[in-house]
């Protein structure tokens, strides 16, 4: 209790450095000395962008998601269903490419199981792509339609469980048939009786069995985090969350849903947002609880330029963003909101976070300007993933230099790609950590 | 509603007529006999004229039964936990041996042994199981089972909040969904795995492996209340127990009562704003398109508002507004809430008039009933109110006289139905019968 309470009392920078200090020594046995320095050097590199410091160098995010399985000669499909595979390929990668950090597989789903629960809302090779697709695809959809608002603002996780999941998966559609806990009194009866339907109990056991499976796979997921640390690199993404206003338009209402509630319906929307804005924390503090980085990974969609305008995107975007980001912070953790598509018109917007506190990544942007503007915060990006993809190692070693150019002086710079590259030339991947190296040195004063 | 058109256009009493009309022709009871359909129907007019504030032909008489049927047939509570067919097979000679009786019902609040044991709900001791082997009723455990700064996670997020913090309190079976994610699945597929963990997976496969019991359980007691209506005895626990006051529900559930009378103090905001949020959510989830059921009465035991707990001022600013909300959303719906104030209503009396005519029950316990009856009598059917402690010590003489008294005081002009202080809970036929008996001897309305 006095613990928690101390815990409850530090400010943001205190209990970030508890986990910065939990990231430099995460307790497991280095396969080498060297393996451990190593390991120091490349989690202080991240550490000291994040502070505004200059490290020794500028450190890299190798900028790949599903690249390992076709890089060591397999595909997404077979790495999906077999695990093993799934393994070596991804610490091959690893291997081959002397990076600063390791993205671990845990966005690669299990094949098995999204067969198993028959998971509706998401494409993947073999299912609904070509075999040899090299990523999955989410399929958006209005999942929630705009009368049941109030049943979400009323009750979020009373109506994520009984009208969201049911539709997202075959074998969840039971889950319809549950009685409500909303205003649940103590006996328990009721609670426990809904499992002598034969409906219920088949998706509890449907589920059951798929969470053996998936078990399975994160045994997988986790031994190559295991294996990679122990080599001496760190994964970056500790732990992922998301801006409530793409909670609602990716997964509930759909881009046109959320399009037209923004003038039908702005102040339910606003509500929904609001309610889902401690779901976002408290998903982005576990799934972080659970790794050693404390970096908890943002991806956005619907607030880049194009999709809205300024006035709409302070309006509806990024207040919720920013007290998900707020929330995280004070966790001491550190947000890394990777902005996909524009944010070049939003740049004024996103200043106002406290000083050192996040990584803005960024695809589409002006980093001279963003630099200028963001001054207080290190930011990551961005080499055009076409050029990562279509372009010469040459090519992309130049890019590398002038971004470092741009950005690196002073500290608080990144340097990674503007997406993640599924296929292309691995040199272009080597092009960029030697450009690190070579042009990304800091004086060291 | 379920097979009649323009529900929404009706008015609360065409609502309930259509209610009442189920209620006096239950398409799902099919009587033994034309006596046990007349007598039936008899019963049922009986109280709904009561409820009417019109008069029947006799005062109607909810006795005060209990699960007094357990000790007359030589049982007991803890006994009927493990063997529910003997009590039923007692619940059906005490309906023979007793006969004339305006409502009966089966065995209520004994739960099933074999579940309570595995469950052990913190909040619930039982014969056996937190209480004397011989104790002859359940009893609940108040408790801070929700801590005061937890009001916001509550109202913003209550069956996660219920779910992941609030059972896993009250409830060892369910320690383990403290370890549940929210159901942030809208993330992606990462909840399911959460459902690996041994310890969640151990539970689920209990509930499951209980619930088949319960479902067993369950049935058997309303097979029990259909072979009892199919004889003529119409049911009280129509509605069953929906909900009881939402400042109860923070009183009794989750703050206690020591948390909830400095919460009075300290957050009556907050109180306030859960109060109102526990009220839309009962409508929402309980009350609004309830279906047509065996009747339409809603029995709602009230506890922390009586004389005692708080003062009038408190009653009129706490307890009662949302109170009065939950009884107008259920009579809007046809239904008729029958409160039952545990304890003293006398200072109440006068702050509970302000709801529809005939629209509420009000029953009392130790209340004044002369008071009740000159104060809400044009208002209200009033119930009550022979004594427990009568019921259970007095002999036959006595309770006739006192059940005499309560027909002169409230009787006329309708709007009465006697009934006890509070249910026994020992063999007292004697005394049940000299309550029956005093209905028909002084109870008779003359026609007019």
């Amino acid at each position: 209790m006095t613990a928690a309470k101390e815990r409850a009392d530090l400010t943001w920078q205190e209990k970030r450095e508890e986990r910065f200090k939990r990231w430099l020594s995460p307790g497991v046995s280095f396969e080498s000395a060297a393996a451990e320095k190593l390991y120091r050097e490349r989690v202080t590199r991240f550490i000291k962008a994040i502070k505004l410091e200059e490290p020794d160098r500028v450190p890299v995010i190798t900028p790949v998601q599903y690249f390992p399985a076709v890089y060591a000669g397999s595909s997404l499909k077979k790495v999906m269903y077999d695990y093993d595979e799934l393994k070596r390929t991804w610490l091959k990668f690893l291997r081959d490419f002397d990076g600063d950090s390791f993205i671990p597989p845990s966005l690669v789903f299990p094949g098995k199981v999204l067969d198993m629960l028959d998971y509706k809302i998401q494409k993947w090779p073999g299912h609904g792509l070509p075999d040899n697709a090299p990523s999955q695809q989410f399929i958006e959809g209005e999942y929630m339609p705009p009368e049941e608002y109030d049943a979400l603002i009323s009750d979020p996780a009373d109506y994520l469980q009984r009208y969201f999941l049911p539709r997202s998966a075959g074998a969840l559609e039971p889950f319809r048939k549950m009685s409500p806990l909303t205003p649940f009194v103590a006996i328990p009866v009721g609670y426990i009786i809904q499992f002598a339907d034969p409906a219920i109990r088949g998706a509890y056991e449907t589920i059951f069995a798929a969470a053996q499976e998936a078990l399975k796979w994160a045994a997988a997921v986790g031994e190559a985090g295991q294996a990679a640390l122990s080599a001496g690199f760190s994964n970056v993404w500790g732990g992922m969350s998301q801006a409530p206003f793409d909670m609602v338009g990716d997964f509930l209402r759909g881009t046109r849903g959320i399009m037209m509630d923004m003038f039908r319906r702005p102040d339910k929307l606003h509500e929904a947002m609001a309610r889902l804005v401690p779901v976002a924390v408290s998903y982005g503090v576990d799934s972080a609880n659970a790794s050693e980085c404390p970096i908890v990974f943002i991806p956005l969609h619907k607030g880049t330029g194009g999709f809205m305008s300024n006035p709409q995107f302070e309006e509806f975007y990024w207040p919720t963003l920013r007290e998900v980001m707020l929330g995280l912070v004070n966790e001491g953790l550190v947000p890394m909101p990777f902005a996909e598509g524009n944010y070049q018109p939003r740049l004024d917007a996103i200043k106002d976070i406290p000083r050192g506190s996040t990584i803005w990544f960024f695809e589409h942007m002006d980093m001279a300007e963003a630099r200028k503007k963001l001054g207080h915060l290190c930011i990551a990006g961005n080499v055009p993933v076409s050029l990562m993809c279509t372009g010469r190692p040459e090519e992309v070693k130049e890019r590398c230099r002038r971004l470092i150019e741009i950005c690196a002086p002073g500290g608080g710079y990144i340097l990674t790609a503007g997406a993640y590259m599924d296929i292309g030339n691995p040199d272009n991947l080597h092009a960029m950590l030697s450009a690190a190296k070579e042009y990304g040195r800091y004086g060291g004063k | 509603m379920e097979g009649i058109p323009n529900w929404d256009k009706m008015t609360w009493q065409e609502k309930r007529e259509e209610r009442f009309k189920r209620w006096l022709n239950p398409p799902d009871v099919k009587f033994v006999s034309e006596e046990a359909e007349k007598l039936y129907k008899q019963r049922v007019t009986r109280l709904m004229k009561a409820i009417k504030l019109e008069e029947p032909d006799r005062v109607p008489v909810m006795l005060p039964t209990g699960n007094s049927p357990a000790y007359w047939g030589g049982s007991s509570f803890r006994e009927l936990m493990y063997d529910y067919k003997k009590g039923h097979e007692i619940w059906k000679k005490f309906m023979v041996a007793f006969g004339d009786m305006d409502i009966f019902s089966g065995p209520a609040f004994i739960p099933c042994g074999q579940i309570a044991e595995v469950v052990r709900s913190r909040q619930q001791a039982l014969p056996g199981l937190g209480l004397p082997d011989d104790a002859y009723m359940n009893q609940f455990v108040e408790g801070e089972y929700m801590t005061a700064d937890e009001y916001d996670r509550y109202m913003m997020d209550p069956t996660d909040y219920n779910l992941r913090v609030m059972m896993p309190r009250t409830t060892p079976l369910f320690e383990s969904f403290s370890k549940l994610p929210p159901f942030s699945a809208i993330m992606g597929n990462f909840w399911v795995m959460a459902l690996a963990d041994p310890d969640i997976r151990r539970t689920f496969e209990t509930i499951m492996s209980l619930s088949d019991t319960q479902m067993e359980w369950t049935l058997a007691g309303m097979e029990i209340n259909q072979y009892i209506r199919e004889r003529g005895y119409p049911s009280l626990w129509g509605g069953g127990i929906m909900a009881g006051a939402p400042f109860d529900h923070f009183a009794d559930a989750l703050r206690g009562t020591r948390g909830i009378v400095l919460d009075m103090f300290r957050r009556p905001k907050k109180l306030h704003e859960a109060m109102e949020r526990q009220l839309q959510w009962t409508i929402e989830t309980n009350i609004k398109n309830f279906p047509m059921s065996a009747s339409p009465i809603c029995v709602m035991p009230l506890h922390k508002g009586d004389d005692t707990f708080m003062s009038d001022r408190q009653f009129e600013e706490f307890y009662w507004p949302t109170l009065r909300g939950l009884f107008l959303a259920m009579i809007d719906e046809g239904l008729v809430p029958l409160p039952f104030a545990e304890g003293r209503y006398n200072n109440r009396l006068k702050q509970i008039a302000d709801t529809p005519k005939s629209g509420v029950v009000w029953w009392f316990d130790q209340t004044d009933m002369k008071a009740a009856k000159r104060i809400i009598g044009d208002v209200c059917c009033i119930a009550g109110n022979v004594p427990a402690s009568l019921m259970l010590t007095g002999t036959p003489a006595q309770v006739k006289e006192t059940c005499r008294r309560l027909i002169a005081d409230c009787a006329p002009g309708g709007g009465f139905i006697m009934a006890g202080g509070a249910h026994i809970d020992a063999d007292r036929i004697d005394n049940l019968k000299a309550m029956m008996d005093a209905a028909k001897e002084y109870g008779v309305y003359k026609k007019k």
